[in-house]
């Protein structure tokens, strides 16, 4: 019984390797190389210390901030998964997969992990290559999430954000970059020496600016994902030049500065504060007439994209909100409707409020999970479909 | 160049005035056993850039720094030639009448070269350190170029031909999460990440930094500090803050803080306007928190 346990301890190499693995459930994405890299720091290392091996394992396998600092954490829950797991494995090869009680009764973590010692290295290898964070993720329903999750999730969105966002215009402007030779500005900087080139001056295409008003409905059956969208919305803040930003349930309030100037958890309670139905029921219609009322003209063009985001349950009457989105699809560049809603597999989009609005949405999309939010940044991309266009 | 063991390690960044802490001395440990680049993150002022400086000065060689900013491309990086030179050169030569294939050589030759910081570095004799600062302003396309030279540490420039470093320099990658850094830039990369200080390593850094200061003054700034970083501001100070302000103080040859001139000083911490609001709002449990009794009661 005796003699797998001291191999393992012998073996730092065998450790590592093991140590790797659990990392790659974690969420790491570590290849042979860093395995080697690990070997390497710890033969250079006086290894008097168990915390300077952490330390020098830390430096070498965690890649990001976030692994970073919760690394000692993960460390130490694969030491005590490590310690339970050999004992099992020891009293497991005798009798094969038939003594599978005990098993069970342990947290499924602790399986995934005597699986993999169990498991032969091709099979990992194809794990490893199509493992992310943001796989994982995607598929998560965002009433599932943990904190640090989102936190997780609004770097991801940050970047998918940003990736959809610069959209290049066919104008040029001068730029440091040796892309593409700007003849006549060089030709015409070279009038000063005469006619022989000196310096020669580069163009790109201009960054085409795109506009987005946000209208983030805030009621009582939208609570659980309100808190989401707002951190959606920070996600995207940063990333388009205009960003308007209204929430409403019973009445529209606009927020675009509070979020400019406010980190997120403090703007989050301001608005809160501010916003004295947040959580109550909803008048969409009412808000949408205001918003076009009051804002429309000024801040609806051809360059803007519309988000509502709201689940259509409406205390108004429908004649309003058709009013309202009509002359929010005529007067704008495109509307998507984010309903949290349509992720569940059963929906229709029969409230009232969806019913009426449907003819003057471009895009319905759900928005649920980080999968769904994504199609909602291609939808940003995509032209107006004309081919649907009603006759207004 | 001798690496040094890992314990001396502490000391020599101390010798420099860097204070530093187990993981940071392991990280640039492991970074010189393994001759990989050092990925440097964390807020902005915790001393991420001064890293690469006090090693230089530690191993005694030279720091190479590039700074990185959006629309920096290769011919910033690595190298150009000098046009302008090449062009004076070849008007004052057609007088002479020099044989042209001669001058094509001349003209082409390490002293038209402008060698930009990483080509120097690579064309170093002794090992440089190269700091490549604020990787996460450079654009994508960049990152991916410095990908190619940090796996094969040579530069291939047509006219003259293939450099090959003689010496890997030592590299350190500092960024500001400002943009989301490559997978594939990280994993040829240590990582290390830089948090603010706790307060004896913040109180030793100021006493390292501004050995006249009054003792009592050192211990309030460093709590008044730690305090304020728990208000959740829009910039929190970093050390670099911290030390400017005890520079300062110790310069008025104050011996403790009292409200007023926390009141007059707070633009050396605070640089954002609304900041300097809320922590004016926020003053007198700041100080009450940090030991200061106000003179007026």
């Amino acid at each position: 019984m005796k003699t797998p346990l001291i191999r393992h301890q012998t073996e730092i190499s065998a450790h590592v390797v093991l140590l790797c693995r659990y990392l790659r459930k974690e969420g790491y994405s570590l290849g042979v190389a860093e395995e080697a890299d690990a070997m390497k720091a710890l033969e250079r290392l006086p290894i008097d210390k168990e915390q300077n091996f952490v330390m020098a394992l830390k430096a070498v396998l965690a890649k990001n901030s976030h692994q970073y600092l919760n690394f000692d954490g993960q460390y130490d829950e694969f030491k005590r998964q490590l310690a339970k797991a050999s004992d099992s494995k020891i009293k497991e090869t005798p009798k094969k997969k038939d003594k599978k009680s005990k098993a069970e009764r342990e947290q499924a973590r602790f399986d995934a992990l005597k699986n993999w010692l169990n498991l032969n290295p091709s099979e990992e290898e194809k794990q490893v290559a199509s493992y992310s964070d943001m796989e994982v993720l995607g598929k998560k329903h965002f009433s599932d999430l943990s904190e640090d999750e989102i936190k997780l999730m609004m770097r991801l969105l940050k970047i998918l954000a940003r990736k959809v966002a610069h959209r290049k215009s066919r104008l040029r402007k001068i730029s440091k970059r040796a892309r593409q030779l700007d003849l006549r500005h060089t030709v015409r900087g070279s009038m000063r020496s005469g006619g022989s080139l000196h310096n020669l001056v580069y163009s790109e295409r201009k960054n085409k600016k795109l506009k987005l008003v946000l209208l983030c409905d805030v009621s009582q059956s939208m609570d659980l994902y309100s808190r989401f969208l707002v951190h959606m919305i920070y996600a995207f803040q940063n990333v388009y030049d205009q960003l308007e930003t209204f929430v409403f349930s019973t009445a529209l309030h606009r927020v675009t500065s509070i979020l400019e100037n406010n980190g997120l958890d403090k703007a989050f309670d301001i608005i809160s504060d501010r916003v004295p139905d947040w959580s109550g029921g909803t008048t969409i219609g009412g808000c949408l007439q205001d918003f076009v009322d009051d804002f429309g003209y000024g801040m609806l063009d051809k360059k803007t994209i519309v988000l509502v985001m709201s689940d259509g349950w409406d205390t108004g009457g429908p004649e309003t909100i058709e009013n309202a989105m009509k002359t929010i699809y005529k007067k704008s560049k495109k509307v998507i409707w984010l309903n949290p809603l349509a992720g569940s597999p059963g929906f229709a989009p029969d409230t009232m409020g969806m019913k009426t609005a449907l003819p003057y949405i471009d895009a319905l999309v759900s928005a649920h999970n980080l999968e769904s939010l994504r199609q909602v940044l291609h939808q940003l991309r995509q032209r107006r479909n004309i081919s649907k266009r009603i006759a207004l | 160049m001798k690496t040094p063991e890992l314990s001396e390690i502490g000391n020599m960044l101390e010798k420099q005035g860097y204070i530093s802490n187990g993981s940071i001395a392991m990280s640039i440990f492991l970074a010189m056993q393994l001759e990989k680049p050092l990925l440097i993150e964390g807020p902005a002022g915790v001393g991420k850039t001064e890293i690469a400086k006090v090693m230089a000065k530690a191993l005694d060689t030279n720091l190479i720094r590039l700074q990185c900013y959006e629309g920096l491309d290769s011919t910033h990086a690595l190298y150009e030639w000098n046009y302008q030179h090449q062009l004076l050169f070849l008007k004052m030569q057609e007088a002479s009448g020099h044989d042209p294939k001669m001058l094509e050589e001349t003209i082409f030759s390490d002293r038209f070269l402008l060698k930009r910081p990483v080509l120097q570095a690579i064309s170093q004799k002794r090992k440089p350190v190269l700091l490549i600062d604020e990787i996460d302003r450079a654009d994508e396309e960049f990152e991916s170029f410095l990908l190619e030279v940090l796996s094969d540490w040579q530069v291939t420039i047509p006219e003259i031909g293939t450099i090959k470093a003689a010496q890997k320099p030592q590299i350190i990658l500092t960024g500001n999460r400002t943009r989301e850094l490559s997978e594939a830039l990280r994993r040829r990369c240590l990582y290390l990440w830089i948090d603010y200080p706790d307060f004896e390593k913040e109180l030793a850094i100021v006493k390292a930094k501004v050995p006249e200061i009054d003792a009592r003054l050192g211990e309030q700034i460093c709590t008044f500090m730690k305090e304020l970083r728990q208000l959740k501001l829009e910039k929190t100070p970093g050390i670099s803050e911290t030390i400017d302000w005890a520079r300062a103080l110790a310069g008025m040859h104050l011996g403790h803080l009292d409200r007023e001139v926390v009141e007059n000083t707070l633009g050396v911490v605070l640089k954002d306007w609304q900041d300097m609001r809320h922590t004016q709002d926020a003053l007198s449990e700041l100080l009450e928190k940090t030991g200061v009794t106000s003179r007026i009661g």
